[in-house]
């Protein structure tokens, strides 16, 4: 069996499946969440279901991270609307979709 | 915007997928002036979806699809798995006549925006459209930073996060109970052994729904499409609910990690075992039931298509997105071209487009279906009826020396499951009824 082959037998971390894409990162984040307050941001929800896991925690705080981002929108969706600026990157900017 | 572009035009479309293309092809070829804005870098590179097309709908818009189209495989067979832990039960059907194909949608989207450009209509992409603009109580045209496009027309289909719907005030927010997210992993399995080890005719297709505790108790479930040389996986979850449940403390891992369990799960992985990770990726999806559909589909000016008229079917054996969304384009095209017939894009030639509609298949079929959503999101289903099937043929095909009546396995697997038979069989009742 082949190296690869092996390795592929266990799950594979996060960053390695993000290999796997493509972005062109904007210079501005199109998403930002407030770092002060947090109050009503549902941390748990945003770090385990961000598919990119753009989400983590330092702390008590969640820390966000535009980069690796594939605009689902699913964080727009589960924080109160004051708690987030969600925008899609202008200028085709972003995850560059191939195969799916 | 940039010199060279005139800046009126009859039509402006925005977004690039199929309901945007196919709205644009039929104007275009109508001889209308239509501009297609996508934010993306060319059409489909911000798609993503499961896997299967129908066909007919699309036919009806593009005679020339079954020649022409990026169609990896013809689906002849389709399976459904119930899972509980490492056992499974898969029913599966072989077709007698090809309605449905498999394709990746970055690729199916880039095809129909060129049917629409080769009409003659315009594309212009990497144009993220940041408001559509309304004067007067109606729709004039669309703004892109500090640019202005004058249209008579703005066709809406901006896909479900429909951010400038919202902005206008036309939509709520996004309902987290409405709404579910996919994940899905593109594999390269080759060929040769996708035909081998799917069981295929050479060139044909299969495409597979996975049902039971691959979604980490969220409702939702799983797909499995075979593509020319590669396979697409992915799981579906309701996002309302998953977002619930972490809160509660009731996930403990990643939604990634949660794929590469099924893509790892005993029964599935031989189907793709040493294949690589092409591609893994995530898009949002409507959960169905005509929840999601905006109170009226059409404005003074604008029309809305597509997912993010809340336009989608979703049953658990088959998802009806890219054909509904393109039908709706089209209904929309056909509507503005007798609106101006009529004297004008005003709001009353225009509720043509959503007269239509509901007259059309999308219509009928979502309403047909509208408790179906309800029922994919009900634990019932997704867990305990899965259960019960599941212990049923553990009864049956794993007993030592002795095994049950199928009456008494299907008795004793309701009572483990905690299930009365006439619940059961009022649900199932209820469930019949809603497909
Ligand atoms: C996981 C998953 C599985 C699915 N499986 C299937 C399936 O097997 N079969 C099926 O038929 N359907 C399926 N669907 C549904 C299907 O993908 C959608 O219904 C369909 O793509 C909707 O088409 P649309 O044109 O309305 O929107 P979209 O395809 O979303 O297109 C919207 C376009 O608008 C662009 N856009 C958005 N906002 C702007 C803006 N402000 N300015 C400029 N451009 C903008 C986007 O970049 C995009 O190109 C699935 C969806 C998902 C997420
Ligand atoms: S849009 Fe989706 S991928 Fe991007 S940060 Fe939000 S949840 Fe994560």
């Amino acid at each position: 069996m082949s190296k690869q082959g092996s390795v592929l037998e266990k799950p594979l971390k996060l960053e390695d499946l993000l290999q796997r894409d493509i972005w062109d990162v904007d210079e501005d984040p199109h998403i930002e969440i407030p770092m002060d307050d947090q109050a009503g941001i549902p941390k748990k929800a945003l770090v385990y279901l961000c598919p990119a896991g753009c989400y983590t925690m330092i702390g008590d705080k969640v820390l966000f991270s535009y980069e690796g981002c594939f605009e689902c929108g699913l964080c727009r969706v589960v924080t109160p609307k004051e708690k987030i600026r969600w925008e899609y990157p202008k200028s085709g900017k972003g995850i560059q979709f191939r195969f799916t | 915007m940039s010199g060279g572009v005139p800046s009126k035009f009859d039509v402006v479309v925005v977004g690039a997928g199929p309901a945007g293309s196919a709205a644009a092809y039929v104007l275009a070829k109508a001889g209308f002036k239509v501009l297609m804005l996508e934010r993306g870098r060319g059409a489909g590179s911000k798609e993503l979806f499961g896997g299967k097309v129908y066909a007919p709908p699309l036919r009806d818009i593009w005679p020339e699809l079954d020649k022409e189209a990026p169609i990896h495989r013809w689906v002849t067979r389709e399976r459904i798995s119930f899972v509980r832990g490492e056992r499974v039960a898969t029913i599966e059907y072989s077709l007698g006549r090809r309605v449905g194909f498999t394709t990746f949608l970055p690729e199916l989207a880039k095809w129909m925006a060129k049917k629409a450009t080769e009409a003659g209509a315009l594309l212009v992409d990497e144009i993220r459209v940041d408001e559509i603009v309304v004067r007067d109580g109606r729709v004039v045209g669309v703004r892109s930073g500090p640019d202005f496009i004058e249209a008579d027309v703005v066709v809406d289909a901006e896909g479900v996060n429909r951010l400038l719907l919202e902005r206008l005030g036309l939509v709520d927010k996004l309902n987290p109970e409405y709404v579910a997210l996919g994940v899905k992993e593109v594999l390269n399995v080759g060929k040769g052994a996708i035909e081998e080890r799917f069981g295929l005719p050479k060139g044909e297709g299969m495409a597979w729904m996975v049902a039971g505790d691959i979604t980490a108790g969220i409702p939702g479930g799983g797909f499995i499409y075979t593509m020319k040389e590669a396979v697409s996986i992915g799981l579906v979850l309701h996002i309302g609910k998953a977002a619930e449940k972490a809160e509660a403390g009731q996930i403990n891992k990643h939604v990634s990690r949660i794929l590469e369990e099924f893509r790892l799960h005993p029964y599935f992985k031989q189907y793709w075992r040493d294949a690589d990770i092409m591609e893994y990726g995530a898009h949002m999806t409507i959960e169905g039931g005509l929840r999601m559909v905006p109170k009226r589909l059409y404005a003074p000016g604008l029309v809305i298509v597509g997912d993010a008229a809340g336009l989608l079917l979703n049953t658990g054996y088959t998802v009806r997105g890219v054909d509904f969304a393109a039908t709706s384009g089209k209904i929309a095209a056909e509507a503005i071209i007798e609106a101006f017939n009529r004297g004008g894009p005003t709001g009353e030639n225009l509720k043509l487009y959503e007269d239509r509609l509901k007259e059309s298949f999308v219509w009928r079929e979502l309403v047909r279906h509208r408790g179906i959503a309800k029922v994919m999101e009900d634990e019932f289903y997704f867990t305990k009826a899965v259960g019960v099937l599941i212990r049923m043929l553990q009864k049956l095909y794993e007993a030592d020396y002795e095994e049950p009546t199928l009456i008494d396995a299907l008795l004793e697997s309701l009572a483990e499951e905690d299930i009365t038979l006439t619940r059961l069989i009022m649900k199932v009742g209820s469930v019949v009824g809603k497909l």
